[in-house]
């Protein structure tokens, strides 16, 4: 009896922590994603010539450069 | 008497399902209503705002290095801040740190343990920290001199009441982050070995984590096998946002370089952006085509492309914005098990249950390259083109 008690307690205590949770989740401010969508298509764009992954590296300053003397098409 | 207590009791029993049913009605329409607002905000989606950019095209990426040394499966690597050395652990118990540049080995430990599931470099380079099937995270310092016994100086941080996933060191050495198959995470200074801050809301072993760009400020995200990913609030402990949108474990998630979103990967073989300023998943990088799951992603330095190593033993390279895939890499020959982008963007590493790791890079073809071919080849070439031609003639 006692046991059954105290597993519904838990559940309780559990139930209350989720809605607790949600509750701060409520008050959180939002934004549109055209708005947010917007702002990482701006990161993008402002960082693209940064980004070695994109632009490529010329050989020479390229420290994972094959030792190979030649690049075959 | 012992009827008394049983009525007292009933009357207990009947107050707490009274409380639940009355905390569930109310967790249902908090539900609800975030579901509501989140849906108002969808007014758009990524790939329509990142319509009028122009496409990347296909990418060749290539491997440049393949580090061999690890007996056993890879789980997880990290790259030193010094862009060249990297640290790996894997199944053997066995972590290495190596030298990128050379595929020289710097510096080996044995861990007490099988699956050494986590591994992380401190930002200063002085250090790595490592933890698995132990429940453990413990720092070694490295020396400078190879022949010291890296085992000595070991230093036990972490204790989980499970295995380690994930581990990282927070902007400086003094504090590691941890996630555990125990459900939690937890906040370590590493100096005394105190637990500094513990977050629980997983309701499954947390199986990754990402700490924030330091610009954005004290957060966190972690993706767990309850497909849920949390962002939490490092000082307070508290969940600050949830998202559970995929349809099964999540293996990895990481920070968007600009920290208004994060990416995940997943057992369910998808690849998720959610952004943090709208609260909801804002785009899917899937095909019907890959069926396996993601076990690791990394960004590039802008954001623009997302690394996904998975289970079919190959790495999909997708467009963030525009949401398809403009490259896929082969060569590994089991599942990619761990992919980081280097810090400086020029290079990524793949570790795989092949044993080894691959650090492979963009394959840009240009004139430079072809005019700075020895004068011997090119000669090569000339004739043999000549004769080509001449047959073709003949």
């Amino acid at each position: 009896m006692s046991v059954k008690m105290g597993s519904s307690s838990t559940s309780v205590i559990q139930a209350q922590k989720l809605v607790d949770q949600l509750r701060v989740e409520a008050t959180m401010e939002r934004f549109k994603i055209s708005l947010t969508a917007t702002d990482l298509v701006r990161y993008c764009q402002e960082h693209k010539r940064s980004d070695p992954l994109i632009t490529g590296i010329a050989a020479s300053s390229n420290p994972f450069k094959d030792k190979k003397s030649c690049v075959l098409l | 008497m012992y009827w008394i207590c049983s009525k007292s009791m009933a009357t207990q029993e009947l107050q707490i399902n009274e409380s639940l049913a009355h905390l569930k009605t109310e967790s249902e329409s908090l539900k609800t209503k975030l579901e509501e607002e989140r849906a108002k905000l969808h007014d758009v989606e990524l790939h329509q705002v990142a319509e009028k950019v122009e496409g990347l095209g296909q990418f060749v990426m290539k491997t440049r290095r393949t580090l061999k040394g690890h007996g056993n499966k890879v789980l997880c690597m990290d790259w030193c801040k010094d862009k060249r050395r990297i640290v790996s652990s894997s199944q053997d118990g066995k972590v290495i740190v190596w030298d990128a540049f050379t595929t020289n080995k710097e510096h080996a430990v044995t861990m007490p343990c099988t699956w050494v599931m986590a591994c992380a470099y401190a930002p200063s380079g002085c250090a790595v920290a490592c933890g698995g099937l132990d429940n453990k995270c413990s720092v070694y310092p490295l020396s400078l001199d190879k022949n010291e016994n890296l085992a000595a100086k070991k230093k036990s941080v972490a204790m989980h009441t499970n295995y380690l996933s994930a581990c990282s060191f927070t902007n400086s050495d003094m504090q590691i982050l941890t996630s555990s198959g125990d459900g939690t995470c937890a906040l370590w200074d590493v100096e005394s070995g105190q637990l500094l801050q513990s977050f629980h809301g997983h309701a499954a072993d947390v199986l990754c984590l990402d700490l924030a760009p330091s610009e954005t400020g004290n957060t966190f995200v972690s993706g767990g096998c309850d497909k849920k990913a949390n962002v939490w609030d490092m000082r307070s402990g508290q969940c600050i946002q949830s998202f559970e949108t995929h349809e099964s474990d999540i293996n990895s998630v990481r920070y968007y370089p600009s920290g208004d979103a994060f990416a995940s990967g997943s057992d369910d073989a998808t690849c998720r952006l959610y952004d943090l300023r709208a609260d909801r998943e804002v785009a899917i990088y899937s095909k019907e085509s890959i069926i396996f799951g993601v076990s690791s992603v990394d960004f590039s330095l802008s954001g623009r492309l997302l690394f996904g190593g998975y289970n079919d033993y190959t790495i999909n390279v997708w467009d963030v914005l525009k949401g398809t895939r403009v490259s896929i890499l082969f060569g590994h020959e089991n599942r990619v098990s761990t992919l980081r982008v280097s810090p400086d963007g020029t290079a990524f590493c793949t570790g795989s249950w092949d044993h080894t790791l691959r650090v492979s890079s963009s394959f840009s073809f240009s004139l430079f390259s072809v005019i700075s071919l020895s004068p011997e080849v090119l000669l090569t070439h000339c004739v043999f083109f000549f004769f080509f031609f001449l047959q073709i003639w003949a």
